[in-house]
């Protein structure tokens, strides 16, 4: 592996609107050259966060750094970023063309060949009007600025919403071959994680505005099973394991448990006559999440004592 | 500072706003009001005619201004350009605009005098007061009353996106108000006299003098406004 | 072909493997590259670096320099030891587990196991997993 460079280091960053804490003492680093998931709920935090490390939006407190220097009205380090919104706003009588020509006065990077066949790809109507194209034709634009002005660190805030499972399929794997031959950093925002679980190299899960989860993909793809089978038998496995979920119909149960299988285990699971499932990246972040707000609900109510 | 330059060039997307709405309305206010003038000139009154067909395009300046921040800003913000970037630069696109506004109104001040108000004695370009400083006085002056609406409505839109509309509503109703006392006040010292005497010493020149420092003031305001305005 | 819940270097890296084994990538053969690797499956290149670099670490591949990654020599024999060892707990264990269930002995298995290698054609056509 080659040595990590930093390039964004966030420390005990807040963000607080009257009476809503949106981020909540987060820390975390963005190392150079790497594709980030950014996942989490709707209003989990992710794009406030996205939006303070582009000087968009304010901290409340804590420091953020980019590429060692404070990005508030720091064009040395601005010009370096790009940002593509979720329903991004676009000049009234702007074409497509004008928003990439813009793109293409601001982004000293910009490509204008991979502008024109990502065009192309995406089916983008040159002619009409941006405040007229459809929420597809919209995130495509996005989607083509992003990828076109090979900034060195750009976010992606779900700006793919609006795309179908096709264009979708075209974003990741123009992202991935442009990628490859151009190596920048890259965060993506996501609710559709098993669509991108192959694509991140790390995860960094962030709900109700406090990071849950940062790893890499790999370490936490095999970090859950689903057991399957009599409930009495699953119970006694699952003993002294973090749970995350359990279902049960009738004398069958369904636990998801934390905690990486063994060959041992597997052993004491055939001879139980227990079925292992695998979980997916998807279900292991959604399980975890919602058993993070089981516990901070529990601890909520603790206090409230 | 090339950036700042490549911001006037994103404002000049809009070309609805920033050039034919402005156009379209100069053009049409200078054809109705000539027209107006024709007809009443034919008809044997003498004149000369003034009219207030030239404020027109002023006024539309304020709309340019409001859309300079509105429809601009949040795209600007996603080119990564700084807050101070895109402040200078839509300001040097209002100058540029304000220039041309303020050439053409000397100029045809110029041209109607030679002309005797376009021969029916009707005066659209060249009013008295304004003129009598020469065109240089007048360009000046109808550069800064255009940089001055132009700030007006700019501002007005920062404090609108930074703070609310309930925020901007209260100022207006507030210098509206403290016009309004000024007013009573110049009355109630029967001072009306003093305050036009003061007006034509001060000329168009020492009036647009005044316009420049307010426009400068509310441009400060805008800026720091601006700098912890979210998109 | 890309499995949940397993890590995705390992499965890049038995992808690989696999190929070696069945003898479609020969010995001294060039590799796939890891751009490669990562556009075929369309993942991250450098999950596709990692599944190469852990391969080239255990003496699978190696690497010719300003050429790429090639299958070593004897991989193919270091694999099959290495399978052959694993055998027992990715396929026997399961089987035997499967096997108790439906009350089957280890003799009743493997009777099945001398009948179905007896008669290859059949069970190829008929075994559609």
């Amino acid at each position: 592996m080659t040595t990590a460079t930093p390039v964004i280091e966030v420390k005990n960053l807040t963000k607080r609107y009257r009476d809503t804490l949106a981020v909540d003492d987060v820390s975390f680093t963005i190392e150079k050259d790497t594709i980030y998931g950014l996942l989490g709920r709707n209003g989990a935090g992710k794009t406030t966060v996205m939006s303070i490390l582009t000087a968009q939006n304010f901290a409340t407190s804590g420091d953020v750094r980019v590429f060692g220097e404070r990005p508030y009205e720091n064009a040395r380090v601005l010009e370096r970023l790009c940002f593509v919104r979720e329903s991004q706003k676009y000049p009234d009588d702007a074409l497509a063309k004008h928003a990439f020509g813009a793109a293409r006065l601001f982004f000293p990077n910009w490509n204008e060949e991979l502008a024109r066949q990502l065009i192309e790809d995406f089916q983008l109507p040159m002619k009409t009007r941006i405040k007229k194209m459809s929420r597809g034709q919209l995130s495509a634009v996005g989607v083509i600025i992003g990828l076109a002005a090979r900034a060195e660190i750009t976010f992606f805030d779900e700006p793919y919403l609006g795309l179908d499972a096709v264009a979708r399929q075209i974003f990741y794997d123009r992202l991935l071959e442009d990628y490859t031959e151009h190596p920048r950093t890259v965060i993506l925002s996501s609710h559709l994680i098993d669509e991108v679980a192959n694509i991140i190299e790390r995860v960094l899960v962030i709900d109700r505005g406090r990071i849950i989860m940062n790893e890499e993909t790999d370490a936490v793809r095999n970090r859950a099973a689903n057991i399957v089978g009599d409930a009495n038998a699953v119970d006694t496995f699952v003993r002294g394991r973090e749970v995350l979920h359990r279902e049960s119909l009738g004398h069958v149960a369904s636990v998801t448990v934390l905690g990486a299988l063994t060959a041992e285990d597997r052993e004491r699971l055939a001879a139980a006559g227990l079925d292992v499932a695998p979980v997916s990246l998807q279900q292991l972040i959604v399980r975890t999440t919602q058993h993070a707000a089981a516990g901070a609900a529990a601890s909520d109510e603790g206090a409230l004592r | 500072m090339n950036r700042t330059v490549n911001v006037v060039r994103m404002q000049l997307i809009n070309k609805q706003t920033f050039v034919w709405v402005p156009l379209i309305v100069l053009g049409a206010s200078f054809a109705m009001s000539i027209a107006i003038y024709a007809v009443l000139y034919n008809a044997g009154i003498p004149g000369p005619f003034y009219g207030g067909g030239s404020q027109a395009p002023l006024w539309v300046l304020l709309f340019v201004g409001v859309s300079s921040l509105t429809l601009t800003f949040p795209f600007s913000q996603a080119m990564s350009v700084t807050r101070r970037e895109f402040f200078f630069g839509t300001m040097l696109a209002a100058a540029m605009c304000a220039v041309i506004l303020a050439a053409v109104f000397a100029i045809g001040g110029m041209v109607e005098d030679a002309t005797n108000g376009w021969g029916i004695n009707g005066y659209f370009f060249a009013l008295d007061w304004v003129v009598a400083s020469g065109p240089l006085g007048a360009a000046f002056f109808y550069f800064v009353m255009a940089m001055l609406i132009f700030m007006l409505g700019f501002w007005s839109a920062t404090i609108y996106k930074r703070f609310g509309a309930t925020l901007l509503t209260t100022i207006w109703v507030g210098i509206g108000v403290l016009m309004i006392a000024g007013f009573w006040a110049i009355g109630s010292f029967d001072a009306w006299v003093e305050m036009f005497t003061w007006f034509a010493e001060l000329g168009a020149v020492g009036f647009a003098a005044w316009g420049l420092l307010l426009t400068v003031v509310l441009g400060g305001i805008s800026y720091l406004t601006l700098r912890r305005t979210v998109p | 072909m890309i499995e949940e819940g397993r890590a995705l270097f390992l499965q890049i890296a038995e992808s690989v493997e696999d190929a070696i084994i069945d003898g479609s990538l020969a010995e001294e053969a060039q590799a796939p590259s890891t751009n490669e690797l990562a556009a075929f499956y369309r993942i991250n290149p450098a999950t596709a670096a990692k599944g190469v670099a852990m391969l080239a670490d255990k003496g699978v591949l190696y690497k010719r320099r300003g050429i790429g990654m090639f299958v070593a020599p004897g991989a193919r024999e270091l694999l099959l030891r290495e399978r052959r060892a694993a055998f027992a707990d990715r396929f026997v264990d399961p089987l035997l587990a499967e096997a108790r269930k439906l009350g089957l002995t280890p003799d009743d298995l493997a009777q099945l196991v001398r009948d179905r290698a007896s008669a290859p054609a059949a069970t190829t056509e008929g075994n559609v997993r």
